[in-house]
């Protein structure tokens, strides 16, 4: 079989399980809510990985971006205007605007030092949203406001009354952010940021700028991890500093590591099987940090290529 | 007021040494191993909590010597065990794996010695002020002080003086020529994750006395200490030792003038630092990649 | 006019000088050779025309343009080239997905989010064109990583010439190889220099391809110019038979 045929029933059996996936939820013994939140954090593992699997560059920082999606959703709302759509370009618009910054500051290095400061600078976040009470509501969070129904103009999406119109919401900026990464891993744009991790050396002396490309890159990917952050605020109607710690960051690390970083749909996987495993431990034990630190080692020593490296490797051998 | 800005002068320079002493481990064992060790708060929590348990049998002055030590085998074992599968993979599995070791002994402290903070008693003698105009200066901090100032000396004599010492330079400079050379590699940077975690424990019994003991205490100087290591210079442990105390004085200066930004000023630092001079204040060339 | 022109340039590490006044003319469709013992600053040269590291002193132009203090990725847009002495490929990729990268940023499209039909083809049959001459028909869906040595180096330079360089820099084409390879690379560097009049400095140890393919030999000893001219010249040396055949033996 050849991989573009393989691709593509891939793409069927994904696009398949996700439409289908309220229905289907609650017979295997989950919920809407929670359906959704393993769709929100796959976007946010997918994005990562654009950066992370695609460019190489490891962020351990992408939870700062996450949270400001979220306060910037929740934030319009509350206090200027109530709209659910302009809420989100609000919150993915501070999320990109912060990684632009953050992004120049820090472009020049690599490796271990890129992940250092990307954990340092995420923590820069986490205090101002715990700092700044009177508008963030501190450490208790942000509450008092609700996602609002959008106005189609012939009809509205009542997104606050039905979960699952919610869900389906949800689906569909997720289906547009991962087609635009998809489209763009497959460009011109998308190979030299494969090159550059392949080799930055050879990519240099092909004439491609690295630092600007992984700036791009960067910028990229913390822009689709807001976009996951402001539906996971409108999910609960409500977000506190913990969204963007850097706990947070490391869950999205281990999601991508855990599906497959190499994959295009790996992120996806590894966040379904821990936003259930989380679920479902939490509610336990109360011990789950342990168990997550345990489950964090144990996939780091025995399954470090993930769930479709494992198939893929499988596959070929 | 002169009397409030020294006080937190004072209190800063404190908080910089401890945030100094578990930067210089996390320093020694980036540079020689390339492992950014994520659970070393959580090693520093443990170096205080095995001290309040012997304080009842060995008081504070034995804990003090026995607890570091104690702190620093169990390291080994770690390193040993645990880390060493991963040298020459992708340093995220090692992020990773340490992240995940963080989780495990934070909640293993809350396991077994709860959530609670709990009371750490410190010798009388060395809690009375010394002065009665600058009330701050009690036995304990000077004590504290002086104490960093010793350990930082001793690992400089360590580093510069011993046979060890020169071989964890040798091979934070060129690990593959020392290997050449007829040093056990694997023993080398198993010590040398030692030393780290020794000083995390030092750190641990003694900022428990002044930061309060709680199993959340390393998680919330870990992050400055990365700050520490990247404004004072990558690859540079005099520069790291800098950095901590530069960011610790900078946050106490904060405190009296713009309370709510305390934090927030070692990354003020931190992006100036960066966007003049990325590899830091002393930072090698080349140490960037 | 020269192509190429370095001027007195000089590199120093801490108290180490590895290169030491040194200058160099290339004229346009010449092939210069630079030879010399180990530890001749040959590389490190090398370096500082590609703008790997930037020199202590001197001045380098490139096409009349002064390039001393331009990054390498924009000395690469000006039309210089290069390869490594340890070959530097994508070993993970294919052999048409490694020329497809330089094939793109050479077309100007490496922040393009998207190309056409035609844009395709065009690249596609630049890819098949690159393949024939290097030699590697028929292993385009190979990954290189698996390839063997000789067939990385050919990779290597032909990612090189998709860029459409003005100047090709070869450090070390044949080093590490068989004769059998060595036969082949050489032929593959004749081939671009006469039927394609590249202008192209090689560094090479290999004295049989040095004699053969170079219209003139510079040779380096100690971090400076020992001597210069025509293979003839050259090999008739005394101050080169002692200083550099002479340690080589």
């Amino acid at each position: 079989m050849n991989a573009a045929l393989k691709d593509q029933q891939a793409n069927a059996i994904v696009w398949a399980l996700l439409l289908t996936m309220p229905w289907w939820m609650g017979a295997v013994g989950g919920y809407t809510e929670l359906a959704i939140r393993v769709v929100v954090l796959g976007l946010a593992a997918m994005s990562l990985n654009f950066l992370l699997g695609f460019t190489g560059v490891l962020s351990f920082g992408h939870a700062a971006y996450f949270g400001l999606g979220a306060y910037g959703v929740g934030m319009t709302i509350k206090y200027l205007v109530a709209s659910t759509p302009l809420g989100i370009v609000v919150g993915v618009a501070t999320g990109a605007l912060a990684a632009m910054i953050v992004g120049a500051l820090i472009v020049k290095l690599r490796g271990v030092y890129f992940a250092m400061v990307t954990i340092a600078f995420g923590q820069v976040f986490f205090f101002i949203a715990f700092r700044w009470n009177e508008f963030t509501g501190g450490d208790d969070g942000l509450t008092g406001w609700k996602r609002q129904a959008i106005d189609l103009g012939f009809t509205k999406l009542d997104i606050l009354g039905s979960d699952t119109l919610f869900y389906y919401f949800v689906l569909a900026v997720f289906a547009a952010s991962v087609a635009v990464m998809a489209i763009l891993i497959r460009s011109p744009f998308g190979r030299t940021l494969v090159a550059i991790r392949e080799n930055e050396r050879r990519a240099r002396f092909l004439g491609i700028p690295v630092d600007q490309h992984i700036w791009i890159s960067f910028v990229i990917s913390c822009f689709f991890v807001s976009l996951a952050g402001t539906l996971y605020a409108l999910l609960s109607n409500f977000t506190d500093p913990r969204a963007l710690r850097w706990d947070q960051s490391g869950n999205f690390v281990i999601m991508a590591v855990l599906g497959g970083m190499r994959s295009f749909w790996g992120p996806l996987i590894g966040a379904a099987i821990f936003v259930v495993l989380q679920d479902w431990v939490s509610s336990h034990t109360e011990n789950w940090m342990s168990v997550i630190g345990v489950f964090f080692m144990l996939i780091v020593l025995f399954f470090p290529r993930g769930v479709l490296g494992m198939l893929r490797r499988r596959a070929t051998a | 007021m002169t009397q409030l800005i020294l006080f937190n002068v004072f209190n800063g320079l404190i908080v910089g040494a401890f945030y100094a002493l578990m930067a210089l481990g996390l320093s020694l064992i980036l540079n020689l191993s390339g492992v950014i060790n994520f659970a070393h708060g959580g090693f520093l929590a443990l170096g205080a909590y095995i001290a309040y348990t012997l304080m009842p049998f060995t008081g504070f002055w034995g804990a003090l010597v026995i607890a570091p030590v104690l702190t620093a085998i169990f390291g080994l074992i770690v390193e040993r065990f645990l880390i060493r599968p991963l040298y020459g993979r992708d340093p995220l599995y090692s992020l990773l794996l340490t992240f995940g070791l963080a989780y495990v002994l934070e909640d293993g402290a809350r396991y077994i010695w709860g959530a609670q903070s709990v009371p750490y008693p410190i010798p009388a003698a060395l809690t009375t002020p010394l002065s009665t105009e600058y009330f701050f200066l009690t036995g304990y901090r000077l004590f504290m002080v002086a104490l960093v100032g010793i350990a930082v000396g001793g690992l400089f004599f360590i580093l510069n003086r011993t046979r060890l010492g020169m071989r964890i330079r040798a091979g934070t400079l060129d690990l593959e020529t020392v290997s050449v050379l007829g040093v056990n590699v694997r023993i080398l940077r198993n010590l040398n994750f030692g030393l780290g975690i020794y000083l995390a424990g030092l750190a641990g019994v003694l900022a428990a006395g002044m930061l309060g003991l709680q199993p959340t205490i390393g998680t919330s100087l870990i992050i400055p200490s990365f700050v520490a290591i990247i404004v004072g210079g990558l690859g540079s442990l005099p520069g790291t030792l800098l950095g901590g105390l530069l960011i610790g004085v900078a946050s106490g200066l904060t405190t009296v003038f713009f309370p709510s930004a305390t934090e927030a000023v070692m990354y003020v630092m931190m992006g100036l630092v960066l966007l003049v001079r990325p590899r830091g204040l002393l930072g090698e060339e080349g140490r960037i990649q | 006019m020269s192509v190429l022109e370095v001027r007195d340039v000089t590199k120093q590490f801490g108290k180490l000088v590895a290169v030491n006044g040194v200058s160099l003319a290339v004229e346009a469709g010449e092939l210069r050779a630079i030879i010399g013992p180990n530890g001749a600053g040959k590389t490190t040269f090398f370096n500082l025309i590609s703008g790997f590291f930037p020199p202590t002193a001197g001045t380098i132009v490139f096409d009349g343009k002064d390039i001393t203090a331009i990054p390498e990725h924009r000395r690469v847009a000006l039309g210089m080239a290069r390869t490594f002495q340890v070959t530097e490929i994508f070993p993970e990729l294919t052999v048409r997905e490694n020329l497809r990268v330089p094939v793109e940023v050479a077309a100007g499209k490496r922040l393009s989010p998207w190309m056409s039909k035609a844009d395709k083809a065009k690249a596609a049959a630049r890819i098949e064109e690159l393949m024939e001459m290097g030699g590697l028909g028929g292993k385009g869906d190979r990954l290189v990583g698996e390839l063997s040595h000789g067939d990385q180096r050919a990779t290597e330079i032909m990612m090189s010439i998709a860029l459409k360089p003005r100047l090709l820099l070869l450090d070390e084409p044949t080093a590490g190889m068989g004769d059998q390879e060595t036969y082949h690379i050489t032929r593959l560097i004749r081939r671009l220099h006469r039927e394609e009049k590249l202008t192209i400095v090689l560094i090479e140890h290999d004295m049989r391809v040095v004699f053969h393919l170079a219209d003139r030999i510079m040779v380096l000893a100690e971090g400076a110019v020992l001597a210069e001219g025509t293979p003839a010249e050259i090999g008739s040396n005394e101050l080169v038979q002692a200083a550099y055949l002479g340690k080589a033996a």
